[in-house]
């Protein structure tokens, strides 16, 4: 009398094994692309393109972490990534840390600053919800992009200039690859981690009702912190990365509106909650933003075509798409399950038809 | 014997409502406590403050000798107090097993959390059983917001388990549950108690309650007003006035109790009214004037036949035939879960008609839009308040012409709702948020007058109002029906809403039960019996 979704439920095992295959399949072409890339492909744009596009696929998938699995949809994620890398810069410059790998070594210094900056940051912002959420967000990064021009240590206007980097002017490009993507490589452990522990089912219950969680016991105040700093982590790694190779650092780069609606953006195209949402969305959007950016200049035109494909994958696939195609190959193993399912009852309805 | 949950004087209000007046109640350890009372008396509202939900500024709550007054969902849960929620409230997009390793009794720091597993084997294992006996544990696969209504209350119920409270507090646990799903529902809550849990359970369903439990408490109006067996509950005449809204307010209603014997064959005795036989035209007393004309004599201005309607899978609406005549006042009575508000909805469009017809002077009406239906001259004033409570009120007044693009129209229908609603004028620039419940519930009216319709719907306009207001409220329900408009009313103050009206409907189960004229359907012997529960016979048709 209360088994109605035993239809569905029963045909999973023979799926799993094909499906873990399949995932295994993609996963370590993935790495060996990411691995041998800029070995493959030497030139100088292209390996810069696969750079910028590496450090958007981390940071994404770290603000996934925070809103994907919450539901909280932070737009302030520009402030760990500028935190992190006035960190580097700052540490770099007043420790004396000359150009070179040594640089790297700063970089988990500009995740924890990252880090730090989360806690007051979502002490604040966490106490409200949804919409309010956002707009707090929003405002405690002018606050931040603010602080940057008019404080002193921030070098105001002028910015900061990060050591210069000896690497062979050919391969330039390739450290910073490498290093942005072992950055990504465990961004996207963590996530995996997350969205498997416990920690990570307090944070979807969140998602999914915040009221019935707190009542189910989950501290949820400490729960959404914590997973805005590990969200912060990666983020201001990265944004150290990603000035140490721009050479320099200025407010209105370091505190970039873009860039959290960037993140948002790539989060919703691929789908966010996911693992490998976020990693398609950062993927598709941001190689094609650097292509089209090198290619016609600033002429603003590929504005357009970013725009149209992204109007095109919401309308279509309004949870994103790796979402989207989930639901898609869900509905069709159902319908094909269920006419195999029809295929045998009617064939030997003298044997087993009799069972109501 | 000392209580292992209790409540001592707790009051809560909600803008002009007082939701808790006072409210005293006691849980004993080991027990099947059921709590009952009409609509708005203030239950879901007692186990959100109970569950630290909402926070109170008099009053305590005490569990096994610790005070938890204010504490906040996450603290009364480790505490050992797990509830579940009246719209059933699951993980969606979580599995059925992940839903059921969420709950947690364990202070444990996030980094420890982190690095755990979510759900052990072991306590993968004890979510197995507890879906298995719950009876859905084949569906521990499935995304959660998949399942039916009746499985999704199971497994709000089986997820509170897995972290072995000592106390469950169910909110209409059996409500909108199939007959079947109920009686499972059933066993497994004596099981429970048996292996020594404790129950509170909110519940309409009076054979449920009445079946289950030790012991019951009367909610009304915000207090307590009886506890005791199931058998002196049922049989307590003060119990059927809450439910039946008999002298107008909870103290009369208590000072008659006593006195009378049988609480379904009295007649109703407000004080200043007359009590009259059923057959005669009654003399309208001062502020009666509209009491039951000879039913037969209007034609019909809506009529339903046959109709069929519900949400999701099931009907709620089963072969409904009603007749609503013209320039009358009709009822609509029931027991909570009967198909009123449905059948509200239906009639004025929101939901669709799967069989038969509505028809309102003559015209087809199922299957249009409700902006159509509106504009055949049709009002409904919904249940909840449904003012803008950061416009002002005559901005929400003319809110209800807004579909009229002639000003001078305007102008002068708001002069004459100004002149039947002198509140509208007087205050004209507050925020209609301001307003107590009751004077929201008139400016309400007074909007839907602007329209002028021919046919107006009042969805429970008296509820959470205190008596005074009531009376008002329903002068005003008079006024309205003498100035020529049709009306129909559903009530859950049965009693009021049937002496003011022509007509009276029964609605029990999506079915009608009786019909007949307002006072022939209140002094039938069988409707305490549909509001209390115990055996309503099937051809009890006023003829």
């Amino acid at each position: 009398m209360i088994h109605p979704g035993a239809r569905t439920a029963a045909a999973r095992p023979p799926g799993t094994l094909l499906r873990r295959g399949l995932l295994g399949g993609v996963i370590a072409v993935g790495l060996v692309v990411l691995g041998i890339f800029p070995l493959v492909v030497t030139d100088p744009t292209a390996t810069s393109i696969a750079f910028f596009t590496v450090v958007f696929m981390g940071a994404v998938s770290a603000w996934n972490i925070f809103s994907g699995y919450s539901g909280y949809l932070a737009l302030g994620h520009a402030v760990f990534f500028g935190s992190g890398g006035y960190a580097v810069a700052l540490a770099a410059r007043d420790w004396h840390v000359s150009g070179g790998w040594a640089v790297f070594g700063l970089l988990p210094f500009g995740g924890l600053i990252a880090a730090a900056v989360a806690i007051p940051f979502g002490l604040i912002a966490l106490r409200t919800r949804r919409h309010t959420f956002v707009v707090v967000t929003i405002a405690i990064f002018f606050i931040f992009q603010l602080a940057a021009f008019n404080l002193g240590f921030t070098g105001g206007t002028s910015g900061i200039q990060l050591p210069f980097a000896p690497f062979s002017p050919t391969t330039y490009n390739n450290p910073f690859y490498y290093v942005a993507a072992i950055i990504l490589v465990l961004t996207v452990i963590l996530s995996w981690a997350v969205r498997r522990s416990r920690f990570g089912l307090q944070l979807l219950s969140i998602r999914d009702d915040e009221d019935r969680a707190r009542g189910l016991g989950v501290h949820t105040r400490r729960v959404k912190l914590a997973a805005f700093m590990i969200s912060a982590f990666p983020v201001g790694m990265l944004g150290g990365l990603y000035f140490y190779f721009i050479g320099q650092i200025f407010p209105q780069y370091a505190y970039d509106p873009l860039f959290d609606v960037s993140l948002a953006l790539m989060g919703f195209l691929g789908g966010i909650g996911t693992i490998s949402g976020p990693l398609l969305g950062a993927l598709v959007l941001e190689s094609l933003q650097q292509y089209f950016t090198q290619k016609f200049s600033a002429n603003g035109l590929y504005l357009i075509i970013y725009g149209v494909l992204f109007l095109a994958v919401i309308l279509i696939l309004p949870g994103g798409v790796v979402p989207g195609v989930a639901g898609l190959v869900r509905r069709w193993r159902v319908r094909t399950q269920r006419q195999s399912a029809e295929a045998a009852d009617a064939a030997p309805r003298g044997v087993a038809g009799a069972i109501p | 014997m000392s209580a292992l949950l209790s409540v001592q004087g707790v009051c809560k209000a909600f803008g002009g409502v007082q939701a808790l007046q006072a409210c005293e109640l006691e849980v004993h350890e080991g027990q099947i406590n059921g709590l009952i009372g009409p609509n708005g008396s203030g239950k879901t509202t007692l186990f959100n403050v109970i569950t630290g939900y909402e926070r109170i500024q008099q009053g305590s709550v005490a569990f096994n000798g610790t005070e938890i007054t204010n504490a906040p969902p996450d603290r009364v849960f480790a505490l050992g107090i797990g509830r579940t929620f009246q719209l059933t409230r699951i993980f969606g997009r979580l599995t059925v097993l992940e839903n059921m390793l969420i709950a947690t009794q364990r202070r444990e720091s996030w980094l420890r959390s982190l690095v755990r597993r979510a759900g052990s084997s072991a306590e993968r294992r004890r979510a197995m059983e507890l879906l298995e006996f719950v009876g859905i544990a084949r569906l521990a696969g499935e995304p959660a917001g998949t399942l039916s209504f009746g499985q999704r209350k199971l497994l709000e119920l089986a997820s509170l388990l897995v972290a072995d409270p000592s106390v469950l507090l169910l909110d209409e646990p059996a409500g909108g549950v199939n007959p079947t799903l109920i009686g499972h529902l059933a066993d497994r809550i004596a099981e429970l108690n048996r292996a020594g849990k404790t129950f509170l359970i909110v519940e309409h369903n009076m054979e449920f309650v009445m079946g289950l439990c030790h012991r019951v408490t009367v909610l009304n109006q915000g207090s307590m007003l009886v506890s005791g067996s199931p058998e002196e509950v049922r049989t307590n005449p003060a119990v059927l006035d809450a439910y039946l809204g008999g002298a107008g307010d909870g103290g009369g209603a208590r000072d008659g109790g006593g006195a009378r014997a049988g609480g379904a064959t009295r007649e109703p005795a407000p004080p200043a009214r007359e009590p009259a036989p059923p057959a005669r035209e009654p003399g309208p007393p001062a502020r009666e004037p509209a009491a039951a004309p000879a039913p037969a004599a209007a034609p019909a201005l809506l009529t339903l036949r046959g109709v069929y309607a519900g949400y999701g899978g099931g009907d709620i609406l089963k072969d409904v035939t009603i007749d609503v005549p013209e320039g009358g006042i009709t009822c609509i009575v029931g027991p909570n879960g009967a198909g009123k508000s449905t059948m509200l909805a239906a009639i004025s469009g929101l939901l669709r008609v799967r069989r038969g017809e509505i028809a309102f002077a003559g015209r087809r009406i199922s299957g249009r839009s409700p902006r159509e239906i509106l504009d055949l001259g049709i009002a409904l004033v919904p249940q909840v308040h449904s003012l803008f409570p950061d416009m002002t009120v005559r901005e929400n007044v003319e809110m209800g012409a807004f579909t009229i693009d002639d000003r001078a129209l305007v102008r002068k229908r708001l002069a004459a709702v100004e002149e039947l609603y002198p509140i509208v004028r007087e205050r004209a620039g507050e925020r209609a948020g301001s307003l107590s419940g009751g004077q929201q519930r008139l400016v309400e009216f007074a909007r839907c007058l602007m329209l002028e319709p021919n046919l107006i719907i009042l969805d429970e306009p008296s509820m959470g109002l205190d008596p005074h207001t009531r009376e008002i409220v329903f002068e005003m329900v008079t006024l309205m029906n003498r100035q020529g408009r049709t009306i129909l009313l559903v009530e859950q103050n049965a009693r009021a809403g049937l002496r003011l009206s022509t007509h009276g409907v029964v609605l029990e189960n999506g079915m009608v039960r009786l019909t007949g004229s307002g006072r022939d359907v209140l002094e039938h012997p069988e409707i305490g019996a549909l509001y209390l529960g115990g055996a309503v016979t099937a051809d009890a048709a006023v003829p």
